[in-house]
């Protein structure tokens, strides 16, 4: 460390210069991750917020929620840790606001969901023509009271309570009762609902044409779900292994340079183990000190980001995304190791 | 007894017809307080002489001992230990740590060797002979050539050694700082009890010479 720290101090160019890369590096990485979690959570905040453990689909439906419709008969009897949604697109229309896209979900005011939903102004539906909406709807302008029409309904709709977190698909959530639903898709008669969500992580149905699913299955096939997660995996991956070859890259130089040096302090009899430690322990420092600029770069960023962009800060994940840079520092660090292991003393005598 | 002693060494490299034998029969002893100096020609087997007594390289044949024992006795981890304990280097390229302060260089050390060293005052006396007692926050690229061979023979001499191997300790010296550095290996070993082994070209050193020694290819003779 004494090494390390002396050799910080007196370069101080050569050591800013590779902590901003360091730093560029873990900021664009903490963003990213950030961004993957919150595009994520926007997919899946309302799924999540229900509690839902399991979900039965029509079982053609390729495990889509929009794709699926259940009858009376496959729903059958349901216990308190059920309820039946019905989920459609909508587009929300009032005068003076733009068209807003939209995902309808009807619930019957009896069920979990309904009784659990948490308002964070307002009341809960009462009458067919009543909504709650996400409260990004808030930010598009709509208030309590406010009406609007859903796709080319002649009735309007009147808002009636905000909720947090309904999300589904990035999409805001628009609640309201079941009977309404079927009149957006025009199935009065026939199905009764989408989708059976459970509570119960052991729920079964033996209802013919029906399967169920885990949470996690149906959220892998929301669209674009999976591709966009992968896509932000692998960004983030590649961008893990670029730091360590920049890292692994900086100190081989930074150490071939010193290998006479070292070579005069190994015929000295200094130990190895001195130098090696001050090989890793600069890399260490190093890699540390962009991780701690990068992750104040971080939390600036959050406090200034409008509220619309999809970031999520979760500190277990950006700090397992910060200790994963560490170790890629550490192994980047431990390629330069081998050659000062390889220093050979004898090539300084004799000049 | 003797503090260093190498006895029948050869020292061949390479094999078959790439083969040179670069030491013959190699003998040589050097007692506390004396100044052992060796000179030679390039290519003579001075470095190699240097190398085998500092353990740094195993001889093909004979022995090499120090305060009665073998290198051959010894791991390459004791040898690293002994030459920080036992042996001051002084070499010719003295690649000093360009982002330690001359002060730092000797504080190294210290964080290797806690104990052992030479004390403050006697420290103090080795920088003031060697004319560095005022330049110890520079960095190396502050100083001059001259300035940087006496600050790495200040940082060979702060371990206190029984032994000093020195590899052209003047080559980078005016005449007046040859007579001094000559004037300070001659006090480090009469006064301080040290065997000074000096390998080089200079002959202004063979003044302070207790024993002369003439390597001329591989084979060491004492002078008379």
């Amino acid at each position: 460390m004494f090494l390390a720290l002396k050799e910080l101090k007196k370069e101080k160019l050569r050591s800013g210069l590779m902590i901003a890369m360091i730093v560029l590096i873990s900021y664009l990485i903490f963003i990213l991750t950030s961004l993957a979690l919150g595009l994520a959570r926007e997919n899946t905040a309302a799924i999540n917020q229900w509690g839902a453990q399991r979900i039965a689909l029509n079982s053609t439906a390729n495990t889509d929620l929009r794709q699926s419709f259940l009858t009376q008969q496959q729903v059958g009897k349901l216990s308190q840790k059920e309820a039946l949604i019905g989920e459609t697109s909508v587009v929300a229309k009032a005068s003076g606001h733009k068209q807003l896209s939209a995902t309808f979900i009807g619930l019957k005011s009896h069920q979990f969901i309904a009784q659990n939903l948490k308002l964070a102004g307002g009341r809960p539906v009462r009458h067919a023509y009543e909504v709650v909406a996400d409260d990004s709807l808030k930010r598009a302008g709509y208030h309590l009271n406010s009406q609007l029409k859903l796709n080319d309904t002649a009735q309007k709709f009147t808002i009636v309570g905000f909720t947090k977190n309904a999300k589904l698909n990035i999409s805001p959530i628009i609640y309201g009762q079941l009977t309404t639903w079927q009149s957006l898709r025009n199935m009065v008669n026939g199905p009764v609902g989408s989708a059976i969500v459970s509570k119960d992580s052991h729920y079964k149905t033996t209802q013919k044409g029906v399967k169920v699913y885990s949470k996690q299955q149906v959220i892998n096939k929301l669209p674009g779900y999976t591709a966009q997660n992968m896509t932000f995996m692998l960004m983030i991956g590649f961008l893990m292994v670029i730091s360590l070859i920049i890292i692994a890259v900086f100190l081989y130089i930074l150490t071939m340079q010193k290998l006479p040096n070292y070579a005069v302090l190994r015929v000295q009899g200094i130990p190895s183990k001195v130098l090696v430690g001050a090989t890793i322990s600069q890399s260490v420092l190093l890699v540390l000190s962009g991780l701690a600029i990068g992750a104040l770069l971080t939390a600036i960023t959050a406090i200034i980001m409008p509220a619309a962009v999809p970031m999520a800060f979760d500190l277990t994940i950006l700090g397992a995304v910060g200790v994963g840079l560490l170790i890629m520092a550490l192994l980047g660090g431990l390629i330069p190791v081998r050659s000062v292991l390889n220093v050979d003393p004898i090539s300084v005598i004799g000049g | 007894m003797n503090a260093f002693e190498m006895k029948h060494v050869n020292q061949t490299f390479g094999t078959g017809s790439a083969e040179v034998q670069v030491l013959h029969d190699v003998n040589f002893s050097a007692q506390p307080g004396t100044l052992s100096l060796i000179m030679g020609p390039s290519g003579s087997g001075k470095s190699t002489f240097l190398t085998i007594a500092g353990g740094l390289l195993t001889p093909t044949s004979g022995t090499v001992t120090v305060n009665g024992t073998d290198y051959h006795d010894r791991s390459k981890k004791e040898r690293d230990a002994l030459r920080l304990d036992e042996i001051g280097f002084i070499l010719q390229t003295y690649h000093l740590l360009p982002y330690l302060t001359v002060a730092d260089q000797l504080k190294l050390v210290t964080k290797v060797k806690p104990t052992g060293n030479l004390e403050p005052e006697a420290l103090k006396q080795v920088l003031a002979t060697l004319g560095i007692q005022d330049l110890l926050h520079k960095y190396p690229g502050e100083l001059s050539g001259g300035q940087q061979q006496r600050v790495a023979i200040a940082r060979a001499l702060y371990p206190d050694p029984a032994i000093i191997l020195a590899d052209e300790p003047t080559a980078a010296l005016d005449g007046e700082r040859v007579k001094v550095v000559a004037q300070l290996l001659k006090t480090l070993a009469v006064q301080h009890q040290k065997a000074v082994v000096v390998v080089t070209h200079d002959a202004r050193l063979v003044e302070a010479a207790d024993q002369l020694y003439h390597m001329q290819d591989g084979v060491l003779t004492k002078a008379s």
